[in-house]
């Protein structure tokens, strides 16, 4: 199909339809936009995305985003080292830090095990977590992957990956979404909120 | 534009991220073959579909048949994958099955044979796992498409299995076993190819009974092993691609290691 726009403008919207979530018609969108902006605007714009691809870097603990060698919660004397929490990527720690329930630190993998995609253990920082087993003192290990297929080999893998190790390595439990009527739960998640269900009186 | 509901049973192959929330969900349904529609919101925890579109979930649904995408209308579980979810053998080997039927089947056409076998696989894995199930399967699916490994005469020669002509080689190119003086292939033990014999001569059922682990984390067969090698082989030499999910966990054998 023939580019109906000039070269820059067919250029924008290709870089632009790259971007995870974006489809052709909200590149568009967007590069329509941007162009109707003023010069100063998309300056600040390009600007911003120049400093935070220069100043931010992986954390060389647990690959947080962070701007110096550690990011600030491996840099926050704190915080328990006793207990990492793994995620898999950096935007995962966001709403655990809003429950205030967690005041260990955390461990990025930098994705998910995906083995139809061929993305294995080699493809993340999971020998990283390994070694940090090693050389940190830590007790637990929480799993934090997302509660969905990948999320759960990834999961069932680091507890094999880490039963040599004398510590607990713990999945937060898997439950009905607080808000919903039990008679919409699927059959997966009410199992397994059966399976892992807790006493009453605890 | 006419677009139009139709309902099938299907099982959830693999699926991708779409924009913000929904997801894009390969299924092979039973009357429509593979079928790729997009769920809606799948990826919201108050999602209405919740964990029913989870790889290895058994459904019936209903689709809305678009211009651009089908779109997923209605989930109704027959066999949630819960019963696989919990073990990682049973889920990587679950994954294996999904892989070679992505690999193997093209979009929309009728497969009803290999359906009735992914229905099958589904409940052995989760009710008598055991490491023969993938290689069974992989053999299996390759017979259903007209390609079966000779194994019971030398594809060179055509000398028949004797005391003084024993068939000690197979090489998949060639399409089967080979005596030892035709020998091209890799060595193949006895035991590997009579375990060979019974998957693909109607002996599935025994074979799998004697490969179950009822326990936890029993060290593989060295005959189930070679014969899982030579299936996997011989279906990649078939689709020429490797299948990336047994790679991974060939090189990445945790069971090994307890
Ligand atoms: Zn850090
Ligand atoms: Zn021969």
């Amino acid at each position: 199909m023939a580019s109906t726009y000039t070269l820059p403008v067919q250029n924008l919207i290709d870089h632009l339809g790259r971007l995870p979530g974006i489809g052709p018609r909200s590149a568009q969108r967007i590069a329509f936009h941007l162009l109707k902006l003023p010069a100063e605007d998309v300056q600040r714009l390009t600007q911003a995305i120049t400093d935070a691809k220069e100043r931010v870097r992986f954390c060389s603990q647990c690959f947080n985003f962070a701007e110096d060698d550690l990011c600030p919660i491996c840099a926050d004397p704190r915080r328990d080292s006793s207990v990492i929490c793994v995620v898999e990527e950096s935007r995962d720690i966001i709403p655990l830090e809003r429950t205030g329930e967690f005041k260990g630190r955390y461990h990025v993998l930098l994705g998910v095990m995906n083995p139809i995609e061929g993305i294995g253990p080699d493809q993340l920082k999971m020998r990283e977590l390994v070694m940090r087993i090693g050389s940190e003192d830590v007790r637990e290990v929480i799993v934090c992957t997302n509660p969905n297929t990948e999320g759960e080999v990834t999961a069932q893998y680091i507890g094999r990956l880490l039963k040599p190790f004398d510590i607990t390595v713990t999945r937060p439990a898997s439950g009905l979404p607080v808000g919903g009527d039990l008679e919409y739960a699927d059959e997966l998640t009410l199992g397994r909120a059966i399976s892992g269900r807790r006493r009453l009186d605890d | 534009m006419t677009s139009r509901l139709y309902r099938d049973e299907a099982v959830v192959i693999r699926s991708y991220k779409l924009g913000e929330a929904d997801r894009i969900v390969v299924m092979l349904t039973r009357e429509n073959g593979k079928v790729r529609a997009v769920a809606k919101g799948v990826r919201k925890t108050h999602s209405k579909f919740g964990g029913r579109l989870e790889p290895l979930s058994h459904v019936a649904v209903q689709i809305h048949r678009g211009t651009n995408l089908d779109v997923v209308n209605q989930v109704e579980t027959i066999d949630s994958s819960g019963r696989m979810f919990g073990d990682l053998d049973v889920m990587t080997e679950g994954l294996a099955v999904l892989e070679a039927i992505d690999q193997l089947v093209p979009d929309r056409e009728p497969v009803p044979e290999i359906f009735r076998m992914l229905v099958g696989v589904r409940k052995t894995l989760a009710e008598r796992p055991s490491a023969l199930v993938v290689p069974a399967f992989l053999l299996r699916l390759l017979a259903s498409e007209g390609v079966r490994p000779e194994l019971d005469r030398c594809v060179v020669c055509g000398e028949v299995e004797s005391e003084s002509t024993p068939l000690v080689a197979i090489d998949l190119e060639r399409g089967g076993v080979q005596c030892r003086g035709c020998r091209s292939g890799v060595g193949v033990t006895s035991g590997a190819l009579a375990l060979l014999r019974d998957v693909l001569d109607g002996r599935l059922g025994e074979a799998l009974d004697r490969a179950h682990r009822p326990g936890e984390q029993v060290l593989d067969d060295p005959v189930v092993v070679e014969v899982a090698s030579i299936a996997t082989r011989a279906f990649e030499f078939h689709v020429e691609r490797r299948l990336r999910s047994v790679a991974i966990f060939e090189r990445h054998d945790a069971r090994s290691d307890s």
